[in-house]
């Protein structure tokens, strides 16, 4: 049996869809993605660690990287290159704006702003917050369980912080995620509130029984600990400033129209300038806002060579293009 | 769509009960407030008089979303010939008294989405918007005036949403 094969088209993509996965920053290691095993995955369902980030606009690569040359003779005539320095970046925006969106744009740290106490003193990124709640044994990625009592002080629809109480550790908190870093008890105020204050384990409450919350959406780091405790939150903030860099491993997938496949894979990117956002009319005075974000490519090293390098882009052609 | 559509029209009819509960007509026997959808009646060589009639035209569907994105294009279209006490001399002053009624109307300019297909309405977890009306000239035929003044209308479309 044979085929015939078609000539080579140029790629025609319509969009693209950026997917994220948290770096280990404990022990300095990203999330890598292998074109060979994994390039044909389902847009719709990444793979673990990866979490779909949705469609986005604007996708914008430059690489930076900078070449010298040797020159010798008489006229001069250039006989070898170099590179100096190998640097890149990316910038594209976010369509929509949730807790993951919004700290990966931010260029810091990320903060929830928990349900403030009863006469806290005002605070820019959020105030005092109210008591947390224990866990009950029988928790999951999606149900918390707790008491009655501590189940009717939530309502449907609320939104929720899970995470250990701060007890002075410094360096990288946060469960799943590496939210921040804590550099001495002293500068967070030693609040037991402070992890969940940064935590990406967040969720929405979808139902309230007696056993528990129920959740909309599965918690980012996965069945919650006994240790964990639970805190109504409102929304979120971000600032312009602050010592953190998150770090992030990115996917980024162009699909084509004829079943190609273009992919950039960052295993590390930092971000590259603060909070920022693009507004796109609708019909004035309507506007959609979307989050922009932008990011410098840290290297890693290639094990198949040992080569340092930033970005990784894959082609997969379609079915029987020559290639 | 049609939940969307049907929140648009459902919350400018219930705004005028009380902008002005005077604007009525009877339509398929009913009393009703003066305000209908025209896809949604009989087809009529004409439009009726001191009557808000909505008409729905151009569609347009932000895909690239999590949530669809749609937006539709609603003409609303008034006529008349003032009142026969006056002799019909003051209908320049009817068509303004409708002009001043939409704006009402459509303030403030969104409202929870709801789906009426259920026997008892339910409210849906997202709402529908719309942008600032833009009046046409009014235009003069005979004796009547008549106005079409044209609204975006904007609704995400929600999981299993028709």
């Amino acid at each position: 049996m044979s085929t015939t094969a078609l000539t080579v088209m140029p790629p025609v993509t319509r969009r693209v869809r950026a997917y994220f996965a948290p770096v280990d920053r404990v022990n300095q290691k990203p999330a890598i993605f292998d074109p060979s095993s994994s390039g044909q995955f389902s847009l719709d369902a990444p793979l673990s660690p990866w979490i779909d980030l949705g469609w986005i606009e604007g996708f914008t690569r430059q690489s930076t990287s900078k070449y010298a040359e040797l020159a010798t003779g008489m006229p001069a005539t250039t006989q070898y290159q170099m590179r100096e320095s190998v640097d890149a970046t990316v910038s594209f925006r976010f369509k929509t704006w949730s807790k993951l969106s919004m700290a990966l744009s931010a260029g810091s740290q990320h903060m929830n702003l928990l349900s403030p106490a009863v006469g806290a003193t005002a605070n820019g990124s959020g105030s005092k917050a109210v008591a947390p709640v224990n866990l009950a044994t029988g928790s999951t990625a999606t149900l918390l369980a707790m008491a009655a009592s501590d189940a009717a002080t939530f309502t449907a629809g609320s939104m929720v912080a899970v995470d250990v109480d701060y007890a002075g550790q410094t360096g990288f908190v946060g469960s799943g995620i590496s939210a921040t870093y804590v550099q001495s008890a002293t500068s967070v105020n030693s609040d037991a509130d402070y992890v969940r204050r940064v935590t990406f384990n967040v969720a929405r409450v979808s139902q309230v029984t007696s056993n528990g919350l129920q959740l909309a959406q599965s918690l980012i780091a996965s069945v919650p600990t006994s240790s964990m405790k639970v805190q109504p939150l409102l929304g979120f903030v971000d600032r312009e400033g602050g010592s953190f860099f998150q770090e992030w491993s990115a996917l980024f997938v162009m699909p084509g129209e004829q079943g190609e496949r273009i992919l950039f894979h960052y295993p590390r990117l930092q971000a590259l300038a603060g909070a920022a956002e693009a507004s796109t009319p609708l019909v004035a005075p309507l506007e959609r806002i979307a989050l922009h974000a932008s990011f410098r490519a840290m290297p890693v090293t290639d094990a198949n060579d040992g080569e340092q390098v930033v970005c990784f882009r894959s082609f997969l052609p379609s079915a029987m293009t020559l290639i | 769509m049609e939940n969307a559509k049907d929140t648009f029209y459902i919350t400018l009819r219930n705004r005028l009960t009380s902008v002005n509960p005077n604007r009525t007509m009877l339509l398929r026997a009913v009393r009703r407030p003066g305000i209908l959808v025209e896809e949604a009646e009989a087809p009529a060589a004409k439009l009726p008089l001191d009557v808000f009639v909505l008409r729905w035209t151009a569609v347009e569907m932000d895909m690239q979303l999590p949530s669809m994105l749609v937006r539709m294009t609603c003409e609303i279209h008034y006529t008349t010939a003032g009142t026969q006490a006056n002799g019909g001399l003051d209908r320049g002053r009817a068509l303004e008294e409708m002009d001043a009624e939409l704006l009402q109307l459509l303030s403030p300019m969104n409202a929870q989405k709801m789906n009426y297909t259920t026997t008892q309405a339910t409210a849906m977890g997202t709402d529908v918007f719309w942008t600032v009306p833009v009046f046409d000239s009014v235009k003069t035929l005979r004796d009547q005036l008549s106005r079409s003044v044209t609204v975006t209308v904007f609704v995400f479309q929600e999981q299993g949403e028709l």
